[in-house]
C-alpha cells in the first residue's frame, strides 16, 4: 500500500505526516499483512496500467478491457477483505470469521471472479 | 419470575431444542406445502395451461431451449416475431427463467422421469414460491428469530400480492425472481453481519442469477449500496461492511456483464452508478481507516481532509464529463415514469398503455396484503428500536418499496417480501409478549400458530360461518390493538423480559383475536387468490343462469383455427397484446408482439388500424400481412377488447405520424368516444371498426344491435369492407379475423373491382360519361 | 417460395398436354353469336383447329356446355365473338368473364358499336370505348370502301405482331387506353382515323363538343387502339378486338391493293398466338441461393455473407410444344428486400449455360426476414415474379472475432492477476506452517 500514499495528500499535507505514516505502517505491520500489500500494490499498478492503456490508446474490445480491469479491481479488494479479516486488529469485528475460513473464503471468491473473468476475456 | 401458566418442567433443554427444531421443519414443510397448493386453484378449475401474454413467449422459448439446446437458445434468432425485422432472442431476453426450466427438464429426463415441459413450465413458479418462503424464513431469522421467521414464511407463502404473479401457469420472470430477491437480500445480511466474503461470492452469485432471470434487479442493483451508504453516514462503517460490499459488487458486476442483455450497461447507465460510487466511496473511507491505524488523529485529519475533498471533486467532475461525454447512457424513460407519473402518458405511450404499469389503487393494498399492510408500519417501527445494521435495511426497503409500489401496479411485487416480514416481526413480538413467561419457549410457542395458519389454509373451507363473524369481530379493532401492543412494549427495551402482562384473561383475549386475525387473513387469501388470480386470461369463466360454470374459449378457437387453416408463413397482424400468443398458440408470424422493442413498428400497426382501408391496404401489403386478427367483446360484454384499446393504437401512431392520424378525430364533437351512429366518420372509416363490427347488426335479425360493453346502439346498416375478407369469427365473436385480399388481377383498386363483382355499376369515374351519342 | 409456387403450378399442370400448342391447354369455347355464320369465319377458325386446338361452339344463350363445372376450368381458352348480344347466359356475365381469368383461362373479347354487356366489362380493363354507335372512320387514303372499313398498318418491331404484316382491314369501334400498365395496344388506329356516328361526318360536332367537355381530348389519332392485349397479374391474358369482321374470311380475302393480300390472316395468327399463351410465355423453373462456394441452399444467412442467387428461366416454344432454356433477358433485376430493396442488381444470364442467371452479392449489414425479389414485367410477356424468404440473423455469439491484437494488454493483466493470485496463494499456505509456528510461538511466550 505504501507506494500510493504519495499521490492525493502529497499536495497539502507535505512530507512529515507522510514520513511518519510510512514509519508507523513499517513497524506495526507484520510480514504477512506486508505479503498481502505487495500483492494488492502489484495489482493496483496492474489496473493502472490498462485504465491508461484504454483511455490513451483503445477501448476497442470494451469486454476484454473490462475483463482485465475488473479481474485487478476484483482481486484487489478480495485481497483488501482478506487483509481486513487476517488483521489481528480487527479481531472483535470478524467474531465469526477466523483467518483460516478467510483464507478459504478468499480463494473461493477469487476463483468465482476468474472464472467469470475468463468468461468475458474473449 | 412468576410464569402466567405452568410450564412443564421437566423437559431438558436438549429435547426442547430438538423439538422446536422439529417443529421449525415440520412447519416449513407445511407453509410450502400451502404455498404451492393455493397456487394449484388455476389448474383445478380450469386446466394445466400458460396464463395472459408473456409467459406464452416464455413457454415457447423455453420449448426452443429444452428442444435444441442451450446454444441454439442463445443465437436463437425469431424471425417470425417483429416479422420482418426479426429478434434477436438470445439478446433480448433475461434466460434465467428458461434456463431453469431448462435445467430441470434435463435433470428429470436424466432421471428417466418423462415430464412434458409445458408441465414444469406451469408448476414452476408454485414451485420456486415454496423457495420464496423458505428463503423469507432465512431472512426473517436474521432480522428478529425463527419464529418471525416462519410467521413471515406463512405470510409471503399465501399473500395474494405475490401469489397474484405466481399461480400456476403464470410462467413469468417474476416466478423465480422473487425467491431470488429474498435470498440475495438474505445472503447480503448474512455477508454483512459476518463480514465473510464467502456469503459476499454468494450474494454476487445470486445476483448473477436474478439479472439472468428479471429487469427488476436494478432494484437490488440500488438497495443494496443505498444501504451500504446509510450506513456509511450513520458512522456505522466497519470492515465487515467493506468487504461484502466489495466482494459482491467486484463480482456481481462482471457476472452481471455475462448476460448479453445486460452488457455493458453496469459501466454504462445511470442506473448502476450508484452501486459504482458507493464502491469507490467504501475504498477511499477502508483506506482512511487504514491510514487512521497507522499515524496520529491530528496529521491524519489533514491527510483525510484533502484527499477526501480531491477525491470527491474528481469523482463528481469525471461522472459529469462522462455523461455528458455520452459515456454514461442518461436514465431511460422508465426510470424516469418512477418519478413522474405522467412522464410515461406524456412521451411514452407505449409504456403508458400497459395496464400494469398504472399507479396502485388504494384498495388494492388491502386486496393484495390484507392485515399484513397495517401491521407493517408497527415492523418497521420495531426495526427502529433495535436498529442494527440489518434492521437499516429493512427500513430502507420498506420506504423505496412502498413508493414504487404506489407508483406501478406491477411493483407491488417488491413490496409484499418487505410487508411480510416487516409484519412477521410485529405479529411476533405480539405474540411473544402475550404468550410466553418464559424465554426459552419463544420458538416453540410461536411455531405452533405458524403452523396452525398452514394447517388452516387447507381447513379453511371447512371452518363454520361462526367463527368466520367471530374472526371477523376480532379483526375489527386490530389497529387499536396493534398500537397498544406497541406502547407495551416500547418501554421494555432489550433488558431482562419483564413485560408487565398478568393474568390469563388478558393474554387469552389478545392471543384469541391475533389467532382470529391470522384466521382471516387465509380465509381472505384463499378467497382472492381463488377469485381474482387464477384466471388464465386465455381461457375465460363466465356462470350460467343455472349457477355452473360455462367456459369461454374463443382464444384458443381462434389460434388453433389460424392454426390448422392457414399457410405456416402467413403473417396475422394483430395489437401487440396477442403478439406472444399467437406465435404461441397459432405458430405463425407476427408483426409486433408484447416486448415492445420498436415504437415505430408498433404505430405502424396502429396507423394501419385507425386508417381508413384505402390507407392501411398499402401498409399491409408492403409487411406481407396475410390476416389481421381484431377481438372484440361487443357480444358478450368482454371489456378488455381492441375497441376499448383502441385510443392508445391512435395514441401510439399519432406519436410517429402527427400528421395523418389526430386523436380529437376520433371523438364526437362533444367530445365522447362512441361507436354508436354518433360516431364521427374517421372513427367510422377507421379499419378497427370496421373490423369490429363488421356484420355485426346482421346478427340481431334486424332488431337493434346493441354494444354490451359499450352499452351503446350498433348503426343499422353496418360497415362494409373491399379490402378485407372476413375469415374467421368465433363462437362469442371475442377473436375476428379477416384475410387480406390480393391486388386485384386486373390492377384496378379493390374498392372498384368489388363494386363491380357486386353488380354495381361504375359510377363516373371514367373520364367520358356514358352518354348517348347524338344523332 | 409461396409466390413461386402458386406461378409454377399451373402451369406444370397444363404444359402436360404435350400435344399443345399453347402453354396453357388446347380446348376453345367459342361464344359464337348465331347472326354471325360460322362459315363466314371458317379460315379463322380452320387455322386454329390446324394449329391443334380443339374447337367447341356454343351459343351465347345457351348453357351448356358449361365453362366451369363444379369450380373447374372445363375450357383453357374462350372466344366471345358476341358483339351484338345483349343478353347472355349466367355463365357469361361480366363478372364471370373476369372469374375466369383468375383461373387463369384466356379471353379472344370482340366489341362492337353498340351497347352491350361487355361495353361495361371493357371499361373494368381500362378500356375507354367512345359512345355507342361511334366506329372508327377513316377517309385516307382514299379508296372505294365506305369508311368505316379502313386498312390499318400493323406495327413494326412489336414483340407480339410479326415485323412486314400487309395492312389489314379494321371495322369497328376504337379503344382509348386507360393509365393501367397491363394493356398492351396490338393494333393502333391510323392518324387519320376518328370515331363517328357512321352515317355522316356531321355528328362529328358532338363529339368534338363532349370531348372538349370532359377534356378528354377527340377520339381521333394513332393514340387509339383497335386490338388491346391484357395481361392480368395472374398472367391470364384478354385480348379486346375492335371488330370481329377483322377475322372473317371475308376481310381475310380482301385485296388490300391490287394483288396484295391483306394481312388480316396472319394478323389473327399473331393475335391468338399471344391471347393463347403460345408466344411470348416465359417461365421461371426454379430459383435457387447459397453461399458462395457452397452448394446447399442456405436456410438462414449471416450478415455480410456473400450470397449467390440463380435463377432458371426458360420459353415455352409453340414448334415444339414444349419449354426451352431462354438467356434473352439482359435487363432483369434482383431486389432483397425487407420493406424496401436494401440492395437491387441486375440479374444477367449467365454465358455458357443457357436459361441461368446468377447474382453474387453481399447480404447487408442489417437483420431481419429478406426476401428475394424476381419481379420482371415487359409488356406483352409473361409477368416473372419470385419470392423467396430467407431470414438474415447476427453473428452467432462465437462467430464474432476474438483475440484482437489491440487487447494484449488486457490479456496480459488477467493472466498476470492469474498467475499473481497463484503465486500469492502458494506463498500463502507456504508461509502459513511459519506464521503458525510463530502464532505458536507467541503463545506459548
Amino acid at each position: 500500500m505504501p507506494a500510493t500514499k504519495t499521490a492525493p495528500p502529497a499536495k497539502k499535507a507535505g512530507s512529515s505526516p507522510l514520513l511518519s505514516l510510512w514509519k508507523a505502517y513499517n513497524e506495526t505491520t507484520s510480514t504477512r499483512l506486508k505479503t498481502i500489500d505487495s500483492f494488492l500494490v502489484f495489482l493496483m499498478l496492474s489496473g493502472i496500467v490498462q485504465f491508461l492503456y484504454c483511455i490513451l490508446i483503445t477501448n476497442f474490445p470494451f469486454n476484454a478491457f473490462l475483463a482485465g480491469f475488473a479481474s485487478c479491481v476484483g482481486q484487489f479488494v478480495l485481497t483488501a477483505s482478506l487483509r481486513a479479516q487476517v488483521n489481528p486488529a480487527n479481531r472483535n469485528e470478524f467474531k465469526e470469521v477466523s483467518p483460516e475460513r478467510a483464507f478459504a473464503d478468499f480463494a473461493l471468491g477469487s476463483i468465482v471472479l476468474h472464472f467469470f473473468v475468463y468468461n468475458f476475456l474473449g | 419470575m412468576p410464569l402466567a401458566y405452568s410450564l412443564p418442567s421437566n423437559l431438558s433443554p436438549a429435547t426442547v431444542t430438538n423439538t422446536s427444531s422439529l417443529l421449525r421443519i415440520i412447519s416449513l414443510a407445511l407453509i410450502s406445502g400451502a404455498a404451492i397448493a393455493s397456487r394449484l386453484f388455476a389448474v383445478i378449475n380450469f386446466e394445466s395451461i400458460i396464463h395472459e401474454f408473456d409467459p406464452w413467449f416464455n413457454y415457447r422459448a423455453t420449448r426452443v431451449l429444452a428442444e435444441k439446446g442451450f446454444y441454439a437458445f442463445w443465437n436463437w434468432f425469431d424471425h417470425t416475431a417483429w416479422y420482418p425485422l426479426g429478434r434477436v432472442v438470445g439478446g433480448t431476453i433475461y434466460p434465467g427463467l428458461m434456463a431453469t426450466s431448462g435445467v430441470i427438464y434435463n435433470v428429470l429426463h436424466a432421471l428417466n422421469l418423462p415430464v412434458d415441459i409445458r408441465n414444469i413450465c406451469v408448476l414452476l413458479a408454485p414451485g420456486f414460491s415454496a423457495l420464496t418462503a423458505w428463503s423469507t424464513y432465512m431472512f426473517t431469522k436474521e432480522m428478529k428469530d425463527e419464529s418471525a421467521g416462519l410467521l413471515a414464511a406463512a405470510f409471503i407463502g399465501i399473500a395474494p400480492g405475490y401469489i397474484s404473479r405466481s399461480v400456476a401457469g403464470s410462467y413469468d420472470n417474476e416466478a423465480i425472481a422473487i425467491f431470488l430477491l429474498m435470498f440475495t437480500f438474505y445472503s447480503w445480511i448474512k455477508a454483512l453481519k459476518t463480514g465473510s466474503a464467502f456469503f459476499g461470492t454468494l450474494t454476487a452469485l445470486f445476483y448473477f442469477y436474478m439479472v439472468a432471470a428479471w429487469g427488476g434487479y436494478a432494484f437490488i442493483t440500488n438497495m443494496i449500496p443505498l444501504h451500504a451508504l446509510t450506513l456509511i453516514l450513520m458512522g456505522r462503517f466497519s470492515s465487515r461492511l467493506y468487504v461484502a460490499y466489495s466482494s459482491w459488487y467486484a463480482i456481481g458486476t462482471l457476472a452481471s456483464m455475462q448476460v448479453p442483455f445486460v452488457g455493458f450497461q453496469p459501466v454504462r447507465t445511470s442506473e448502476h452508478m450508484a452501486a459504482l460510487g458507493v464502491f469507490g466511496l467504501l475504498q477511499i473511507v477502508a483506506f482512511a481507516e487504514l491510514v487512521r491505524a497507522h499515524v496520529s488523529s491530528k496529521q491524519f485529519q489533514s491527510i483525510l481532509f484533502g484527499s477526501v475533498i480531491g477525491i470527491g471533486l474528481l469523482g463528481a467532475l469525471a461522472f459529469g464529463g462522462l455523461t455528458y461525454k455520452g459515456w454514461i447512457a442518461p436514465w431511460t424513460g422508465r426510470f424516469y415514469s418512477l418519478w413522474d407519473t405522467g412522464y410515461a402518458k406524456k412521451y411514452i405511450p407505449i409504456i403508458a398503455s400497459v395496464s400494469e404499469h398504472q399507479p396502485t389503487a388504494w384498495p388494492s393494498f388491502f386486496m393484495d396484503l390484507q392485515f399484513l399492510i397495517f401491521l407493517f408500519p408497527a415492523g418497521v417501527v420495531l426495526c427502529f428500536r433495535e436498529l442494527r445494521d440489518e434492521h437499516v435495511f429493512v427500513i430502507i426497503y420498506a420506504v423505496v418499496a412502498s413508493y414504487f409500489a404506489g407508483v406501478m401496479v406491477r411493483l407491488m411485487l417488491t413490496l409484499t417480501p418487505v410487508v411480510c416480514v416487516a409484519a412477521a416481526v410485529a405479529f411476533s413480538s405480539l405474540l411473544d409478549t402475550y404468550i410466553d413467561p418464559v424465554e426459552p419457549e419463544a420458538s416453540d410457542a410461536a411455531a405452533s400458530p405458524a403452523e396452525g395458519t398452514s394447517a388452516a389454509g387447507a381447513a379453511a373451507a371447512a371452518s363454520d360461518a361462526g367463527s368466520s363473524k367471530k374472526a371477523k369481530k376480532a379483526a375489527a379493532p386490530d389497529p387499536g390493538v396493534a398500537s397498544g401492543i406497541l406502547a407495551a412494549v416500547a418501554p421494555s427495551g432489550s433488558g431482562p423480559k419483564s413485560r408487565g402482562i398478568f393474568g390469563l384473561d388478558t393474554r387469552g383475549l389478545v392471543v384469541f383475536n391475533a389467532l382470529g386475525m391470522l384466521l382471516f387473513f387465509v380465509l381472505h387469501c384463499t378467497y382472492v387468490t381463488s377469485s381474482a388470480y387464477s384466471s388464465p386470461s386465455v381461457v375465460l369463466a363466465s356462470t350460467n343462469p343455472d349457477g355452473s360454470q360455462h367456459i369461454i374459449d374463443d382464444f384458443r378457437e381462434a389460434y388453433y383455427w389460424l392454426r390448422q387453416n392457414t399457410p405456416e408463413d402467413a403473417v396475422v397482424m394483430s395489437w401487440w397484446d396477442y403478439g406472444y400468443q399467437i406465435a404461441g398458440m397459432a405458430d405463425r408470424p407476427t408483426l409486433v408482439d408484447n416486448n415492445t422493442w420498436n415504437n415505430t413498428h408498433i404505430a405502424t400497426v396502429g396507423k394501419a388500424m385507425s386508417s381508413s382501408e384505402e390507407v392501411a391496404y398499402p401498409i399491409l401489403r408492403k409487411h406481407d400481412v396475410d390476416y389481421v386478427l381484431v377481438i372484440f367483446g361487443g357480444l358478450i360484454g368482454y371489456s378488455g377488447d381492441d375497441i376499448n384499446k383502441f385510443l392508445w393504437m391512435v395514441r401510439i401512431a399519432q406519436g410517429v405520424w402527427p400528421e395523418e392520424i389526430q386523436e380529437p378525430n376520433y371523438f364526437t364533437p362533444k367530445g365522447e368516444y362512441r361507436i354508436d351512429d354518433a360516431a364521427p366518420a374517421t372513427m367510422k372509416n377507421s379499419l378497427m371498426y370496421k373490423m369490429s363490427y363488421y356484420r355485426f347488426a346482421e346478427l340481431f335479425g334486424g332488431n337493434q344491435a346493441v354494444d354490451r360493453v359499450r352499452g351503446q346502439q350498433v348503426p343499422k346498416t353496418g360497415p362494409t369492407l373491399d379490402y378485407l375478407d372476413e375469415a374467421f369469427t368465433s363462437e362469442n365473436w371475442i377473436v375476428r379475423i379477416y384475410q387480406v385480399k390480393k391486388e386485384d388481377p386486373l390492377g384496378r383498386d379493390l374498392k372498384a373491382a368489388n363494386a363491380f363483382a357486386n353488380g354495381k355499376k361504375r359510377k363516373k369515374s371514367k373520364p367520358l360519361s356514358r352518354r348517348r351519342a347524338v344523332a | 417460395m409461396r409466390f413461386l409456387r402458386t406461378l409454377l403450378f399451373p402451369l406444370l399442370a397444363l404444359t402436360s398436354f404435350a400435344l399443345a400448342r399453347s402453354s396453357t391447354g388446347d380446348s376453345v369455347l367459342v361464344l359464337l353469336d348465331p347472326s354471325l355464320k360460322k362459315e363466314n369465319y371458317s379460315i379463322f377458325f380452320g387455322d386454329l383447329e390446324k394449329k391443334g386446338y380443339k374447337l367447341t361452339f356454343r351459343s351465347p344463350k345457351d348453357t351448356t356446355p358449361e365453362i366451369i363445372k363444379d369450380d373447374v376450368a372445363q375450357f383453357a381458352h374462350v372466344v366471345v365473338f358476341a358483339p351484338e348480344t345483349k343478353t347472355f347466359a349466367a355463365d357469361v356475365t361480366p363478372q364471370s368473364l373476369v372469374s375466369l381469368l383468375s383461373k387463369n383461362m384466356n379471353l379472344l373479347l370482340a366489341l362492337s358499336p353498340k351497347q352491350t354487356p361487355l361495353t361495361s366489362l371493357a371499361s373494368e380493363f381500362s378500356l375507354i370505348l367512345p359512345p355507342p354507335g361511334t366506329p372508327l372512320i377513316s377517309h385516307f387514303p382514299k379508296r372505294d370502301t365506305p369508311a368505316t372499313l379502313i386498312p390499318v398498318q400493323p406495327p413494326r418491331a412489336h414483340h407480339v405482331i410479326s415485323d412486314n404484316l400487309a395492312p389489314v382491314w379494321f371495322s369497328g369501334v376504337p379503344q382509348s387506353l386507360g393509365h393501367n400498365p397491363m394493356l398492351i395496344p396490338l393494333l393502333n388506329a391510323p392518324p387519320q382515323a376518328f370515331a363517328s356516328d357512321a352515317d355522316s361526318d356531321s355528328g362529328a360536332d358532338a363529339l368534338v363538343e363532349a370531348a372538349e367537355k370532359s377534356g378528354e381530348g377527340l377520339w381521333a389519332g394513332s393514340s387509339l387502339s383497335l386490338v388491346t392485349g391484357f395481361q392480368t397479374l395472374s398472367n391470364a391474358r384478354a385480348t379486346w378486338v375492335g371488330g370481329v369482321e377483322m377475322f372473317s374470311d371475308e376481310y381475310i380475302n380482301k385485296e388490300i391493293s391490287k394483288g396484295v393480300k391483306s394481312g388480316n390472316r396472319d394478323f389473327a395468327r399473331d393475335v391468338t398466338a399471344w391471347t393463347f399463351q403460345e408466344s411470348n410465355v416465359l417461365r421461371i423453373d426454379s430459383v435457387e441461393h447459397n453461399l458462395v462456394n457452397e452448394t446447399l441452399p442456405g436456410e438462414t444467412y449471416t450478415i455480410n455473407d456473400q450470397v449467390t442467387f440463380t435463377a432458371f428461366i426458360s420459353k415455352y416454344d409453340p414448334e415444339i410444344g414444349w419449354w426451352r432454356a431462354y438467356s434473352d433477358i439482359d435487363d432483369m433485376q434482383l431486389e432483397f428486400t425487407m420493406l424496401d430493396p436494401h440492395i437491387r442488381t441486375s440479374l444477367p444470364p449467365v454465358e455458357g449455360e443457357p436459361g441461368m442467371y446468377a447474382v453474387t452479392f453481399r447480404v447487408p449489414d442489417r437483420h431481419g426476414v429478406f426476401k428475394f425479389n424476381v419481379d420482371y414485367k415487359r409488356k406483352g410477356w409473361t409477368y416473372l415474379t419470385s419470392t423467396s424468404m430467407v431470414p438474415v440473423v447476427p453473428p452467432q455469439h462465437d462467430g464474432y472475432p476474438r483475440f484482437l491484437s489491440a487487447a494484449w494488454p488486457y490479456y496480459a493483466g488477467a493472466f498476470s492477476t492469474s498467475a499473481a493470485f497463484i503465486l500469492f496463494v502458494a506463498l500463502w499456505l507456504a508461509g502459513d506452517d511459519r506464521e503458525l509456528k510463530k502464532n505458536k510461538g507467541a503463545k506459548a511466550e
